[in-house]
């Protein structure tokens, strides 16, 4: 009875405080098209980079970059900075970088005639990342690597910081073999691996707006602001890590927009909402002020710093496994699978697998790894090479 | 006493003799004695023989007097000057009698005379017939031997005989005559009516009708105590004030009685006089789970919500599910979506007026309810007997101890609880002063994430003095305090715990006087004072390890004043005219820092040019403002009546909330130099029409508003500790209008109502600059735009324990800003919206039922009970209380959220003693 009670009563409250979120369908029939404008230069010398796209509708997947524009940068000085185009991606011609005390602005115009121009930028004050950290910490039930920024600004100016990361996992090929099988006319031969395929690298970009202000505070400091969280069952941290964290001091004015940006993202809390809608950035149509625009001109002082880590330094745990299925010991019922019998004949009753052997090795469906038996054991591509998936170049940056 | 009074007349008829022949005369003195002791000492100095019944004299009243060579006649007269008693010599004994005079000459025949005698014994047989439960006679003043009046003033009280509360709008008639009136709202009726016998009927919907022969001698009065009808199922669940709906000019009033709203189907358990306020056309929410109301497309900041007369800021406790208010508490609540009496003012959109209950002057006694939710008992306790009592009442939750119960481990670290306590002492001093103090506090404690505890509190002092100068000039006093308070205390681990806190006070003095000049005039007149202390936001460390630096933004404080004056206008018998203003005056006052921006360019925090200091209690600027408001009645013939007026209101304060609907973390922001106060128009018509079958009543009503200086914010606004907040602030023009269709059955077996609405809300936000324009400008619908409206809310009544009601709602979904696209910035895709709340989220329907339970009828019990069992939503519609759209991993999802998804069943118990 007290049971039932209770989950008569359960359900009552669950309504009131959790209520029910469920995934909606919806339907639109408007879509407008406008232009974005993603354009961050910094104090790093290099080639700048802008990026023109179009909105795009709902279904799409991609969007449509916006081609043929004529884009350049100038300064208060008169410095004109030209950028080629390569697909939607426009660079500049030269090297350069954005200085203390200088003012720039943001010209567009596109290949239907438009003009976009932004308002003028200045370089917000310069600070160094101070360290980036990991740790094991546990946050909300799940272990994992906490990845902490630190960074302080004697001369408390900064204030408003935004992060980007560049993450790289090493790959350790389980089933690799020193040599490998080739097909050729019909069969299958073994010959020395030239290139590597048992170590390869795969790195990813951060995709979520990482915002932190330090206007509410006494002091001009980054306090272990985590910057990413990986999970330790996460077989992207099983052999050895790098993470290069990008730190961009931001004006009020660009921190504003990317907050903006990252409130209407996710305005995801049941009782408490906020309202949507179109925003404008410091980017404006010059023929017609009402255009809607999508993007901001930012002007940003940049510093980076990389952290390496390997699995076993943080937990003691078992590793998470290979992101590919690679037995050892393969299960009697799997036999099939792995083991084939490397001959030809036309009788069917031999039991002769060569000719699908060939087949698995020519399509880089499978790749050989030594056993004891007569028997050829082929694994999947994914355990013997992993150049199948990731890339055998070394960066220049990695440290073993 | 009766037989007495006949006997004592059949004595002097038979005798006949009349006492002036003897002139003898007396010197008496005495002093502080009663009028028995005054006779006595009379009998004593003289050969006299007094009869009289002792009751006849209240002890208490004490006499004095110093009399030389007195007749016996001016002894008595003097002894029993201020009663209703006349006496009668017969040679040495002296006969008092109660109202009559004995008279010792017939009446000469023929001629009518004024000062004809009024012979009791006349009527006599009528009684004889009756049954014994017929009250007396009552002997109503003094019979005077040179009356030249024929028609004599009975006034009186009229209270409920179980807690002696005065009872208003009672209908007070004198049978087979045109002689009728209503009681005020003490309870207070004055009848003219022809000397002699008259029969006094009380006609109540809520009560026996009572009637009371009378015999009328003089001016006189009577009081009356009536029982309520012991079986309330079939009474009118809201009253659309009939009486009063049609004695005054005043537009949009609604009036719910708590005690009629029981039958309604309730969510959790909890009757909620606001649920019920939401089935009227009008008066909307945005949706489940919202904390304010929307009436007549008003924003949810423009409704003054008065408990006891002031102000309450966050009317709901749980994030809406619940009224603050403990419903066993209230009396009764009067709605003015329409036009708002100029006596209250401060709000655009409407008044709640929550009346809370008087206590019992008699004897204990007590009402409460058991719930799967909550709790509530509320006592009533007499201090003095028949003129002060205290009423307590208290509600509380007991979902904390549940949540701790349950083995979900995100639950178990939450919590939600409420509670709120309530106590009203009243006083009545005497006939023309009473006194009345109220005390409120309510409290919620809420945590949606593990680290985080919200909480918020209101809480209020009333204190009232009414006092009547005489029957035509009345005045009353008025002190309250009322605040609001929230604070949000972040309790991680890491160093950027902190605790929030926000608060808002208002003191509030009113005095007001009515007077009823003539028959043609009755004025209301009187001024008000509110000052307002915000502290907007306060944010300190959490912990010695919380690397937070306090932050504080810079309380406010401004002073709303106004003066008021009305006039009920009979300009003809069928045309009433209310005509009245309010002149309101808004000083915002320092100590303040006030930011001025540069001319010409969007207020950003680089382009303030100038910072103004202001020292403490310093004016920073005034606004204000008349506000006319106006009302008309006109009636055609007794079932048909039109109605039309014009109202203007100002509104110095306003809610800031970046959410679509009210919150309880939002705060109040006062106007000052960058925020100008809002100010709406309104023209309304009504038309109602009684009709002749079932007695249904038919109403249709249509008004028209526009508004200036509704807040709006800018896309993701950041409000909270914001020292430039008003860079993130847009006023704006709104506009709205509506029709209302409301029918009503309030009696019979198959009582209730069914309401419609067709109304449109819109705002529009325009400006030179880009980014402060929404929508380009245009008109565009606000949140809680919701053209179609109907609700039905019936009552079936099976047998006299029996009834079964129901209510439904329908509502066009609420207008939604959707994603019409996608862009990809830096890494991810994001949404593109669409133009602000182009698109409406699907429409909202649902179901509720209820049986109701009475506990038996028996008079002698220790307790009245009552058993509610319900079913909210028994559709189980899914309404979308939200839709919301995440950027996940790079991936836009949908999102709708809905409150009650299922069907809620509740059983409550709730008793009375």
């Amino acid at each position: 009875m007290k049971t039932i009670f209770l989950r008569f009563l359960t359900l009552s409250i669950l309504s009131t405080i959790v209520g029910c979120t469920t995934p909606y369908e919806y339907q639109t029939n408007g879509f407008d098209d406008v232009i974005t404008i993603e354009a961050t230069i910094t104090d790093q010398l290099k080639t700048q980079e802008v990026k023109l796209t179009r909105t795009y509708k709902l279904e799409e997947k991609t969007p449509t970059p916006e081609t043929k524009a004529v884009v350049f940068v100038t300064d208060d000085k008169g410095t004109r900075y030209d950028f080629k185009e390569n697909a939607g991606t426009y660079t500049s011609i030269n090297e350069f970088q954005a200085s203390t005390g200088r003012t720039y602005e943001l010209h567009i115009r596109t290949q239907d005639g438009r003009s976009y121009i932004s308002s003028a930028e200045k370089l917000p004050q310069q600070t160094q990342i101070e360290s980036v950290n990991v740790a094991a910490v546990t946050k909300e039930g799940v272990l994992g690597a906490e990845i902490t920024v630190n960074s302080t600004d004697p001369t408390n100016s900064s204030k408003y910081y935004r992060y980007e990361y560049e993450e790289t996992s090493q790959i350790i090929a389980p089933k690799w073999y020193k040599q490998q099988l080739v097909a050729n006319n019909g069969t299958v031969s073994f010959q020395p691996r030239t290139t590597e395929a048992r170590i390869c690298y795969t790195t990813e970009k951060s995709n979520t707006l990482l915002l932190t202000s330090t206007s509410n505070l006494a002091e001009d400091k980054v306090t272990n602001f985590p910057v990413r969280f990986i999970p330790s069952t996460d077989n992207f941290i099983r052999n050895r890590y790098s993470i290069l964290v990008k730190q961009y001091v931001q004006s009020l004015a660009a921190h504003t927009f990317s907050e903006t940006l990252k409130e209407i993202s996710n305005n995801g809390s049941i009782l408490s909402q906020t309202q949507p809608g179109f925003f404008y950035g410091n980017i404006k149509s010059v023929d017609n002020p009402s255009e809607k625009v999508i993007g901001y001109f930012d002007v940003s002082s940049y510093s980076e710093k990389r952290l390496f880590f390997t699995y076993t330094d943080l937990f003691t745990i078992t590793k998470p496994p290979y992101p590919y299925d690679c037995p050892t010991d393969i299960p009697e019922i799997d036999l099939g699978q792995y083991f084939f019998n490397y001959c030809f004949s036309t009788n069917p009753n031999a039991g002769c697998q060569g000719n699908l052997i060939v087949e698995y090795i020519k399509t880089k469906i499978k790749v050989f790894f030594p056993n004891d038996g007569s028997l050829y054991l082929l694994y999947p591509i994914e355990c013997g090479d992993c150049t199948s998936f990731s890339s055998n170049i070394k960066p220049p940056f990695w440290i073993d | 006493m009766r037989i007495f009074t006949i006997l004592l007349l059949f004595f002097g008829f038979n005798q006949l003799m009349y006492s002036q022949v003897q002139k003898n005369t007396f010197s008496i003195n005495y002093s502080n004695i009663s009028r028995t002791d005054a006779l006595k000492k009379i009998e004593t100095s003289t050969n006299y023989k007094i009869y009289f019944q002792d009751d006849w004299f209240d002890p208490t009243v004490l006499i004095s007097g110093d009399y030389s060579n007195k007749t016996i006649e001016e002894l008595l007269s003097k002894v029993l000057e201020d009663t209703d008693l006349n006496f009668f010599i017969d040679r040495n004994r002296i006969i008092l009698t109660k109202n009559s005079i004995v008279y010792s000459k017939l009446p000469s025949n023929g001629t009518k005379d004024s000062n004809a005698p009024i012979f009791f014994q006349q009527y006599d047989s009528v009684k004889k017939n009756k049954s014994e439960a017929i009250a007396p006679i009552a002997l109503i003043g003094k019979e005077t031997l040179d009356s030249d009046t024929e028609l004599y003033t009975l006034s009186g009280h009229i209270t409920d005989l179980k807690d002696g509360k005065p009872l208003a709008d009672i209908t007070v008639k004198a049978k087979n005559t045109t002689s009728s009136t209503i009681t005020n709202a003490e309870g207070f009726y004055s009848l003219k009516l022809p000397t002699g016998l008259s029969t006094i009927e009380i006609e109540s919907i809520f009560h026996n009708s009572a009637s009371r022969k009378i015999m009328i001698y003089s001016n006189g009065t009577l009081d009356f105590s009536i029982i309520e009808k012991i079986n309330q199922l079939d009474e009118v669940l809201v009253k659309g004030k009939d009486s009063q709906n049609v004695r005054t000019a005043i537009t949009g009033v609604t009036t719910i009685e708590a005690e009629g709203i029981k039958n309604i189907p309730l969510v959790l358990g909890e009757r909620d006089i606001f649920k019920v306020a939401l089935t009227i056309p009008g008066i909307k929410t945005a949706g489940e789970g919202s904390s304010g109301f929307n009436v007549r497309g008003g924003k949810e900041d423009q409704n003054l919500i008065l408990l006891d007369n002031a102000t309450i800021y966050n009317p709901t406790h749980l994030f809406g599910f619940f009224s603050s208010v403990n419903p066993y508490t209230i009396n009764k609540v009067d709605i003015y979506k329409g036009g708002i009496p100029p006596e209250f003012g401060g709000r655009l959109s409407s008044v709640f007026d929550i009346v809370s209950k008087n206590g019992n002057t008699e004897k204990i006694s007590g009402e409460g309810g058991i719930g799967p939710v909550t709790s509530n008992l509320t006592v009533s306790i007499p201090i003095v007997k028949d003129k002060a009592s205290l009423l307590v009442g208290g509600r509380a939750t007991y979902s904390d101890w549940i949540l701790k119960q349950l083995d979900d481990e995100d639950l178990k670290n939450s919590q939600a609880s409420f509670y709120d306590l309530f106590a009203k002492y009243s006083h009545k001093i005497n006939k023309n002063n009473s006194v009345e103090g109220t005390g409120y506090y309510s409290k919620d404690a809420y945590s949606i994430t593990p680290d985080s505890i919200y909480k918020y509190s209101n809480s209020l002092v009333s204190l009232k003095w009414k006092h009547a100068f005489n029957e035509k000039n009345r005045s009353e006093l008025n002190f309250t305090n009322s605040g609001y308070k929230f604070s949000i205390n972040y309790e991680s681990a890491n160093p950027e715990s902190f605790l929030f806190k926000f608060k808002i006070n208002e003191t509030k003095v009113d005095l007001k006087f009515n007077t009823e000049l003539n028959e043609n005039h009755k004025f209301t007149y009187g001024i008000e004072s509110k000052l307002y202390n915000v502290s907007p936001g306060e944010l300190n460390p959490n912990g010695a390890a919380s690397i937070v630096s306090p932050k504080k933004v810079d309380d406010e404080k401004g002073l709303e004043s106004a003066v008021f004056f009305s006039d009920k206008f009979t300009i003809t018998e069928k045309l009433l005219l209310d005509i009245g203003a309010r002149y309101s005056l808004y000083a915002a006052l320092g100590p303040s820092t006030q930011k001025i921006y540069e001319d010409g360019v969007p207020m950003t925090p680089s382009t303030v040019v100038e910072e103004k200091t202001y020292g403490n209690n310093d004016v920073i600027n005034t606004s204000g403002g008349f506000e006319p408001r106006i009302g008309l009645r006109y009636i055609f013939d007794e079932s048909l009546f039109v109605k039309a007026g014009f109202d203007k209101n100002y509104q110095y304060i306003h809610l800031l909330t970046t959410n679509t609907t009210q919150s309880p973390t939002d705060t109040w922001k006062l106007s000052d130099l960058n925020v100008k106060p809002q100010s709406g128009l309104q023209y309304s018509l009504g038309v109602f029409k009684k009709l002749e079958y079932k007695d249904i009543e038919l109403s249709l009503e249509g008004y028209y508003k526009t508004s200036k200086n509704i807040l709006d914010y800018k896309v993701g606004a950041n409000i909270l500790l914001n020292q430039d907040l008003e860079t993130e602030l847009l006023q704006g023009d709104g506009k709205a209008y509506g029709v209302e269709f409301l029918l009503k059955k309030p009696n019979g077996r198959l009582n209730g109502w069914i309401g419609y609405t067709y109304s449109r809300a819109f705002i529009k936000l325009d400006s030179q600059f880009n980014d402060e324009k929404v929508n380009n400008g245009e008109y565009f619908p606000t949140n809680f735009d919701k053209p179609h409206d109907f609700s039905i809310v019936m009552n079936y009544k099976f047998t006299h324990r029996y009834s079964f009601s129901s209510n439904f709602v329908y509502q066009t979904g609420r207008p939604v800003t959707y994603p019409i696209g996608k862009y990809y910035y830096q890494g991810a895709e994001y949404t593109m919206y669409s133009d602000r709340n182009k698109y409406r989220i699907p429409d909202y329907y649902r179901l509720d039922i209820g049986l109701n339970i009475e506990g038996n009828h028996k008079i002698k019990k220790l307790a009245h009970s009552f058993w509610n069992i319900s079913i909210y939503n028994v559709l189980g519609r899914n309404n979308p209380y939200s839709i919301f759209f995440v950027t996940k991993e790079g991936q836009i999802k949908a999102y709708q959220t809905s409150i009650f998804a299922v069907p809620i069943p509740t059983i409550t118990y709730n008793f009375k003693f």
